[in-house]
């Protein structure tokens, strides 16, 4: 081997040059092998090995905050699906009524357990019987007996929080608080001495309340053992006494009707979504055909042009109240209405982008090659795409889910018989400041997980999606 | 330029005229009940006899001129179960004026707010010092704006209503005469500007930054400051001032839902009022003003556009198609 000669040989280039040849002088040559000229070789196009998947899956897992909240989102969207099928679960539209009282069991604060107490092996409890106690159950009180308001009964014992009567006969104790208001002697401790209430109070077995404020209790059927005329029974071990028969409870407690919020939560949740994913897949699909169509096919642009400026001058918000008011209320008007102009957007920036990149040197060059019009589409024009068309679909879900809530204000949304999160958040708005302000804050905290997640989410995408972002 | 002009106005009547049409035809397709105060009660007859006097028993088409030949005339017609009788302009005539003030205050209350937000975060994109003050204005402008965006403002205003009734010590509800109890629909209504225009002034500028011009300022020697000024924030300012007069026009009909909430007497809580009542003839002319509003606001904002942009010619290119 041997470096050409330079034509400028001058005093700066000769050493410089003979270092170099010194140097390729040295190369062992071994290394090297001769190839002889190959026609097919020399016209060989190299390539890289660049995969627009692949990149994109890398820069979205390089940010952190969105893809912890990919993962929340996934988890939820799972939870949602597979909630009717887990065990203990009420339906979300079934009104829950207590069995002896027949009352709804209306705004029941948020609960882990149903267990309200523990009563020892021993105790005697009253059995009130019903048909509307469910199987292996049984309804139960140790509530002897009532006094009626301002009747006298006999004191025989102070024990400072109850106090034991004789009334008609009947012994039992009596709760002595606020509840009960009980006008005892002025030397509450010397007893016997006659004393009255302004209520109707209860008294009881023993010093101990197993009620639900005058209420029956349940137990299991098999933790008692029954006595023959079926008014009594023992407990057979240390026992827990439920709120109502049944061993799930109310985690995110019961609205004003006795509907089971945790279930109206999630099942609102899963319509929320569902027409959230609706609005975005007709969008996306209705947005990429005619945006395909707008861009490719000429004699179409001018009337497509006019149409997009009919539709994009008209406020979503006032299509969809007017769509809403004149259709029957329902899951179906929503989306319609919802995605009536939603894809103008969509197909005024596919058009662009495809009257722009179908004239690009690559394109021209992979059409010389002879690619195909669908890998043409698949390969050269849908990565550009695919960032805004992920992030339009991923706003479009908090968007859809925003338009029902406020659509649901203005008395339009669905009926209340299907439970989504607008019909929650409404319905909660007017209890935000009593105690019941947990009816607004469950729908409204998955609600914002739902919504912030997805747009990070789609934001974060839409950035790793842009062949511009792939290093 | 006039060429231009004129085209774009006779473009946007006839965009008015579609949604006029299409809003009218759709309404027609309502029930006849929304036309009338007390349905139940009457008789067949009277009904019958009613629909022929409002002359809703004819064709639509004819139905359509005759609604055209009474909005050039400037009537609006009446109200049907709202306040029965009443013209429907004297009605908004009277509501309007509160919305044009809310929507104002708020408009200019988000402006003021936005642009420096937007300002102060594209900065600290420049800088790179990690002081606390300059990183904080971009966590808080992008936490802000993820959150204004993201939730549902149907939520966020219902708990700016309730704790913000409650720290300012007022009624949750408007009252005229009470200064304070305008604070919260002001703030609710402007707080997603604040996020538009920050996210987009910053967008803009963040764009504008990475441009040859600045690069050359910067070679010459101008300083940081004045490189922001009059060079970026100018430029970057420009594609937003297209969507001002939208923006203006919107917020002067009223956020409807604010409105509703805090039972202020305009025009988005009329909107809503109506549509509770079922007031055929109000939610239509209530729906159309609302559309005619978009088209105009995109009218002016194309023109002024066209006005102040150097840039934009009114020349035809030829597309390379």
């Amino acid at each position: 081997m041997k470096v050409k000669p330079s034509r400028l040989r001058d005093n700066i280039s000769r050493p410089l040059e003979m270092s170099i040849q010194a140097e390729i002088d040295n190369i062992d040559s071994k290394l090297f092998r001769e190839s002889a000229f190959n026609e097919d070789e020399a016209e060989r196009i190299g390539y890289s090995n660049y995969s627009y998947w692949r990149s994109t899956f890398r820069a979205f897992s390089r940010k952190k905050i969105p893809v912890a909240l990919l993962f929340v989102l996934v988890i939820l969207l799972v939870f949602t699906f597979i909630q009717p099928f887990l065990p203990g679960q009420y339906a979300a539209t079934k009104i829950n009524n207590h069995p002896i009282t027949g009352l709804q069991l209306s705004n029941v604060k948020p609960m882990l357990t149903t267990v309200k107490a523990a009563a020892p092996s021993g105790t005697v409890l009253s059995v009130t019987r019903s048909k509307n106690v469910p199987e292996g159950w049984l309804a139960v009180s140790n509530i002897i007996g009532s006094v009626p308001r301002r009747t006298a009964f006999t004191v025989t014992e102070y024990l400072d929080d109850w106090v034991r009567i004789e009334y008609g006969g009947a012994v039992g104790y009596v709760i002595n608080d606020f509840s009960t208001k009980l006008k005892l002697a002025d030397d509450p401790s010397a007893v016997p001495y006659e004393a009255t209430s302004n209520f109707n109070v209860n008294f009881f077995i023993e010093p101990m309340d197993f009620t639900n404020n005058g209420i029956e209790l349940f137990v299991k059927a098999s933790d008692a053992s029954v006595a023959d005329d079926g008014a009594s029974c023992v407990l057979n071990s240390q026992t827990n006494l439920y709120l109502i028969p049944s061993d799930s409870p109310f985690l995110f407690g019961t609205n004003n009707i006795g509907q089971d919020l945790w279930a109206l939560v999630w099942s609102g949740t899963r319509t929320s979504l569902f027409i959230g994913f609706m609005v975005a897949v007709i969008e996306a699909v209705i947005g990429m055909i005619i945006g395909m169509l707008w861009g490719y096919v000429r004699r179409l642009d001018r009337i497509l042009t006019e149409i997009y400026n009919v539709l994009d001058n008209i406020p979503t918000t006032i299509v969809l109240i007017l769509i809403a008011y004149i259709l029957k209320p329902g899951i179906g008007t929503l989306i319609f209405a919802m995605s009536l102009t939603s894809w103008v957007g969509m197909a005024r920036f596919i058009r662009n982008q495809i009257i722009i990149i179908r004239d690009r040197d690559y394109n021209l060059a992979s059409r010389c090659l002879g690619t195909s019009l669908p890998r043409q589409i698949l390969r050269n024009l849908l990565p550009y795409l695919v960032s805004v068309i992920m992030l339009q679909m991923a706003l479009a879900i908090p968007g859809a889910i925003g338009s029902e809530v406020f659509i649901t204000y203005i008395g339009l949304g669905l009926p209340v018989s299907v439970p989504s999160l607008g019909n929650l958040i409404n319905a909660g708005r007017k209890l935000l400041s009593t105690s019941q302000s947990y009816q607004l804050v469950f729908p409204t905290v998955v609600l914002s997980i739902v919504t912030i997640s997805c747009y990070m989410i789609g934001n974060a995408f839409a950035d790793a999606a842009d062949p511009k972002n792939h290093r | 330029m006039l060429k231009y002009i004129i085209k774009r106005i006779l473009a946007a009547l006839v965009t008015l005229t579609i949604i006029v049409s299409v809003v009218f035809i759709l309404v027609r397709q309502m029930p006849i009940e929304g036309y009338f105060d007390n349905f139940e009660k009457l008789d067949q007859s009277v009904i019958n006899a009613k629909l022929v006097q409002m002359g809703l028993t004819r064709p639509i088409h004819i139905q359509l001129i005759n609604f055209f030949g009474k909005l050039f005339r400037g009537d609006l017609g009446t109200s049907a179960r709202y306040s029965v009788g009443v013209s429907i302009g004297q009605l908004i005539a009277a509501k309007a004026p509160v919305s044009i003030l809310f929507g104002l205050v708020s408009m200019v209350l988000s402006m003021l707010l936005g642009i420096p937000l937007g300002l102060e975060m594209a900065r600290s994109q420049t800088k790179l010092s990690t002081a606390f003050a300059t990183k904080f204005f971009d966590w808080f402008g992008t936490i802000f704006i993820v959150f204004v965006n993201a939730v549902p403002s149907a939520v966020y205003h219902i708990f700016i209503q309730e704790y913000g009734s409650r720290a300012l010590n007022t009624s949750m509800l408007f009252s005229r005469g009470n200064w304070v109890t305008w604070v919260l629909p002001v703030v609710s209504m402007s707080l997603g500007g604040v996020a538009y225009y920050a996210m987009w002034l910053r967008r803009y500028m963040v764009d504008e930054l990475n441009r040859d011009y600045v690069s050359l300022a910067r070679a010459k020697g101008v300083t940081s400051k004045n490189i922001m000024k009059s060079h970026v924030f100018r430029n970057a300012f420009v594609p937003m001032i297209q969507y001002i007069p939208g923006a203006i026009l919107f917020t002067v009909v009223g956020s409807i839902y604010v409105e509703s909430l805090y039972s202020i007497p305009g025009m988005g809580g009329l909107l809503v009022d109506v549509i509770k009542k079922q007031d055929n003839p109000m939610v239509q002319i209530l729906v159309m003003i609302y559309s005619c509003i978009g088209v105009v606001g995109l009218l002016l904002g194309d023109l002024m556009m066209a006005v102040i942009d150097p840039r934009i010619t009114f020349v035809k290119k030829e597309g390379a198609r």
